[in-house]
């Protein structure tokens, strides 16, 4: 996710005289991304990416804490202004109100309240244009504040309606199957039982919590009294709640990467205190706090030679040690040349193994600091089998290039009547449980399918056309994962003969005896609606393999030729000519003359290496075959 | 005896004045013409010689044979009163084409290979195990949701959980550290991965091609190293990498590899006006990091002795970037248009 602040809402937190464009370039490399700075009057806007891990810089006061540790490496002051304001120093004055908080399954660890008395209105023009330059949108001084809030300090926060929640009481549990909700932007939602939800004892739902206030509490122009209020959420169940509906506000987005729950606390009393300042509010209950001692302090210990061991550099153990009291950390000096360190609260997430910490020095540090050296190279040895499965693809994609086939790649995934139309059987195929669409539902078994697509689907756009792929296909197996089995799939308009001299041509150059079988010859050759298919196994062919044909020594003697013509019939097919005569101990090879209707012309090469055969020794050969 | 070098120098002579190939022909290859009476004269020759003899007659004939054949090539293009073009394209050979992922893959591939790197190939179809767990991501993490990861509707493996298709390469880590046993590790994986997002920006199915190493003491310096030299051979050598942090779960520390634009050279800036192309002068390449010890654990490898690196990019961002190729619906790689597919 991305936040917008501004550099003279930084400034608030940071004392610093770095620029606006040094504080980008700085940041960048060491810690939030900023992607862009943009002026705008006075001040400027900053874009800056916050990593998942990272939510505790979702924030003005998170950036700043960041530009505390990474500044002064790059010689800039850099210092945290005083935090005074996130103490309550608030009047005691009359606390007639009260906020009823049951929770029962502890579903919300922590959760903040107040009850305030406050005067509705457009925003300040200073909030207004802050909040709006953040790209957030200003409705009123109550809602602004809460927006306003969650950017400058981290915590989402909620205001409701104190009257409209009628009871009084925030009652805590999750939904049950088919409640009904409607959102603040009056959209209606159907819940079920992992959902969260604030109910006011009624059995009235008044509160997506961490996700979206409701209509009805939400407030309006006739608002007079106000629920401050925050909680701390599950993370999982907001990211579950909030997928799940297709609610993906800033609140949602910060809350289910689990905020830091002192960021809680701080966010509702600068809350508080903007309402006394913007909204004339007067506090009118106690202040509620179900967790005041939540804070829970994490340690760790580490030895000054993981860094130079994980980095590749030594860094001076001073420098190590202002790094970590920057960023926030404390240390206690341990012997041994070890330190514990004391995580701080907006770090307890990802804050969990020495790593962690090894990774803030490196960053602080500079990447741009540590060399670029390539690793001493080793001898691995690679599998045979895996090695061939990438030779042999190369090799025959570059010949098929060079006969002027097209390469396509296509998606593993293929639909319902694409399986159907080829003529496979559904039940033989991998289902996804989750597609996106039916056009990739079931992993394919065969290239087949899609190749006859694609022709399909460039029809009108090129008169010939010849498609081949070579990719896995996923053959179901029991009890385990699939059989992932490499085949080369080619698919032309053209006609059979044009496919089979394709198919010659690769098992003449992987020197592979084409088999010619009475059937036509393998691999077989499909055909469907004028397209031409076949599907080989590359396994198979990398079996077969020979890196050169089997050598013959040159024949010194007289090779015979003759020319005899046959009349095709089933009884008289090449395939069965070829037969018979290669049964003579003379034939060397055959070729093909001329076909003419069914009057088929071929050339016998005869002779021997033993010695000069006669014209008539070959022509008795000859016509055995008939 | 016979002169043969006078018979040459005569025909050297007769073809330059010649008109007339055939009758040339006729007076030394015909039935009667000088080679055949060379031939017909073999019987006076003393026995000795004539093996030697017969070789003589044999390079002469081959020679006019020939210098005719020349000449009357000569001679036919004279005659043609036809404007010869030589600006005409030559004969046309077919030109099929490559995917343009495969080229990059396949120098991707080269270009690891110097360096020592293998090549593997791991399961596309791949437990959740191998996918998640392996890699440091527990049950609840949001990668494993069904709106980021491909779901197989099949019975779920007691030990390894259910089949996905695999959203990323880094599957292959810990199934390489389990087949290799004992480091050092240098692989290179590039493979088919799926994930559900399906518009202009996204395809349900892409490449990847995942970096492992796993030695005695191997550091940041490393990765930098190996990356950096990635780079300059795939991309150009005077292009330059950094890194900033990042989050994966697999890596710790981890980090993003940004390249330096090559449109505005890195500044961001390209007549004075704000770079089109890049992000203040850096291009998002890939996510990388250092083996997280929990990985290498998951692998069968003792993260106290030995460390690693790892990283994951996609070829088809690879490719664009260095071909500057323009591609406004990236569906077009993946829906067999031949329009595009024939470019290549």
């Amino acid at each position: 996710m991305n936040i917008k602040i501004t550099h003279n809402w930084l400034l608030e937190y940071l004392d610093t005289d770095a620029t606006p464009y040094e504080i980008q370039k700085y940041l960048s490399l060491c810690g939030p991304s900023i992607e862009s700075v943009t002026k705008i009057d006075n001040d400027f806007i900053y874009d800056v990416e916050v990593i998942t891990n990272r939510i505790d810089y979702a924030s003005v006061l998170g950036v700043a804490r960041e530009a505390v540790a990474i500044l002064p490496m790059f010689d800039k002051r850099a210092k945290l202004k005083d935090l005074a304001s996130f103490h309550w120093t608030g009047e005691n004055g009359k606390r007639t109100e009260k906020v009823e908080i049951v929770d029962p399954d502890n579903l919300c660890p922590r959760k903040l309240a107040v009850v305030m008395k406050v005067n509705i209105s457009k925003s300040p023009q200073h909030i207004k244009e802050r909040l709006e330059n953040c790209g957030i949108r200003s409705l009123n001084n109550l809602i602004d504040i809460t927006n306003y809030v969650m950017l400058e300090v981290g915590h989402p926060a909620h205001v409701f309606d104190y009257d409209r929640v009628k009871t009084g009481k925030i009652f805590i549990r999750k939904a049950k199957n088919g409640e009904k909700i409607t959102t603040l932007d009056k959209k209606n939602y159907l819940l079920n039982s992992n959902d969260i939800i604030f109910d006011d004892g009624t059995g009235r739902i008044i509160d997506l919590p961490g996700i979206m206030g409701l209509d009805n509490s939400v407030v309006t122009e006739k608002t007079k009294r106000i629920i401050f209020w925050i909680e701390t959420n599950d993370p999982k169940a907001i990211r579950r709640t909030s997928m799940r509906l297709g609610i993906r506000t800033a609140a949602a987005s910060i809350n289910e990467k689990n905020p830091d729950p002192e960021a809680a606390k701080m966010t509702f009393l600068k809350g508080i205190e903007l309402y006394q300042k913007i909204a004339q509010g007067k506090v009118i209950s106690p202040l509620y706090d179900t967790s005041p001692d939540i804070k829970k302090e994490k340690l760790l210990v580490i030895g000054y030679e993981l860094f130079g061991k994980k980095i590749g550099i030594e860094i001076p153990k001073k420098r190590i040690n202002s790094i970590l009291v920057n960023l926030g950390f404390g240390i206690n000096y341990l012997e041994d040349s070890r330190i514990q360190v004391i995580v701080p609260s907006w770090r307890a997430n990802d804050i969990n193994i020495p790593e962690d910490l090894v990774e803030e020095i490196a960053r602080v540090y500079g990447y741009q600091n540590i060399p670029s050296i390539l690793q001493p190279i080793v001898y691995i040895d690679q599998p045979k089998d895996m090695e061939d499965i990438f030779v042999f693809q190369n090799k025959i994609k570059l010949l098929l290039k060079h006969l002027g086939l097209n390469e396509v790649i296509n998606y593993s995934m293929i639909s319902k009547s694409m399986i159907e139309d080829g003529g496979l059987k559904i039940e033989n195929h991998l289902r996804l449980s989750n597609s996106i669409s039916e056009e990739i539902e079931y992993l394919r078994t065969s290239l087949l399918p899609s190749l006859y697509k694609n022709i399909q689907d460039n029809s009108g756009r090129k008169e010939v056309m010849r498609f081949f792929e070579i990719a896995k296909v996923y053959w179901l197996k029991k009890n385990d994962l699939p059989d992932e089995v490499y085949k080369i799939g080619i698919a032309t308009n053209t006609d059979y003969f044009d496919l089979k001299g394709i198919i010659e041509a690769i098992y003449k150059e992987l020197n592979i005896d084409f088999c010619h079988s009475r059937e036509g010859g393998n691999p077989d050759i499909i055909e469907k609606d004028g397209v031409f298919m076949t599907e080989i196994d590359l396994q198979k062919l990398i079996n077969n393999y020979h890196q050169v044909p089997k050598f013959k020594s040159l024949n010194p003697y007289a090779v015979i030729k003759l020319d005899k013509t046959f009349e095709l019939s089933p009884k008289t097919t090449y395939a069965i000519v070829r037969q018979k005569a290669f049964k003579s101990k003379l034939l060397q090879k055959i070729e093909l003359v001329t076909l003419f209707n069914n009057k088929l012309t071929l050339r016998f090469y005869y002779s021997l290496s033993s010695r000069n055969i006669t014209e008539e020794e070959a022509k008795e050969e000859l016509a055995l075959v008939r | 005896m016979i002169n043969f070098e006078e018979i040459k120098n005569q025909f050297d002579k007769d073809i330059k004045e010649t008109k007339e190939i055939e009758k040339l022909e006729i007076k030394y290859l015909g039935r009667n013409g000088v080679i055949n009476d060379l031939l017909k004269k073999i019987k006076e020759i003393p026995q000795e010689q004539k093996k030697s003899y017969g070789q003589k007659v044999n390079e002469l004939k081959t020679s006019i044979k020939r210098l005719i054949e020349v000449k009357r090539k000569e001679l036919a293009g004279k005659k043609s009163e036809v404007f010869f073009d030589k600006t005409l394209p030559g004969k046309s050979y077919p030109k099929g084409s490559l995917h343009p992922i495969t080229y990059t893959i396949e120098e991707i591939a080269n270009i690891f290979q110097k360096i020592g790197f293998v090549r593997v190939s791991y399961p596309e179809v791949e437990w959740e195990y191998f996918a998640f767990e392996a890699l440091n991501m527990p049950k609840d993490h949001p990668a494993r949701d069904d709106f980021e990861t491909f779901f197989i509707n099949y019975p779920k493996d007691k030990k390894y959980g259910k089949i996905v298709l695999s959203p990323h390469t880094s599957s292959g880590q810990t199934r390489e550290m389990k087949r290799v046993k004992e480091p050092p590790i240098r692989m290179i994986n590039i493979a088919k991965c799926y994930r559900p997002n399906w518009d202009i920006t996204h395809v349900p199915m892409f490449f990847q091609f995942e970096g492992l190493c796993v030695d005695h003491n191997i550091n940041i310096t490393h990765l930098k190293g190996t990356i950096n030299y990635f780079v300059k051979n795939f991309f150009g050598k005077d292009r330059e990498i950094r890194l900033r942090p990042c989050h994966f779960q697999f890596t710790e520390p981890s980090f993003e590899v940004d390249v330096s634009c090559k449109v505005c050279g890195g500044k961001g800036l390209l007549n004075n006006k704000k770079c089109k192309v890049c992000k203040s002068g850096w291009l998002e390449l890939a996510g990388t990091g250092m083996v997280h010890p929990n990985v290498l654990k998951a692998g069968g490898i003792d993260p106290n002795q030995y460390s690693g690196w790892a990283f994951g990019f996609g070829p088809e961002r690879c490719m664009m970037m260095k071909e500057e190729m323009k591609i406004d619906d990236i569906r077009i790689l993946y829906n067999g248009d031949i329009r595009f597919l024939e470019q290549f």
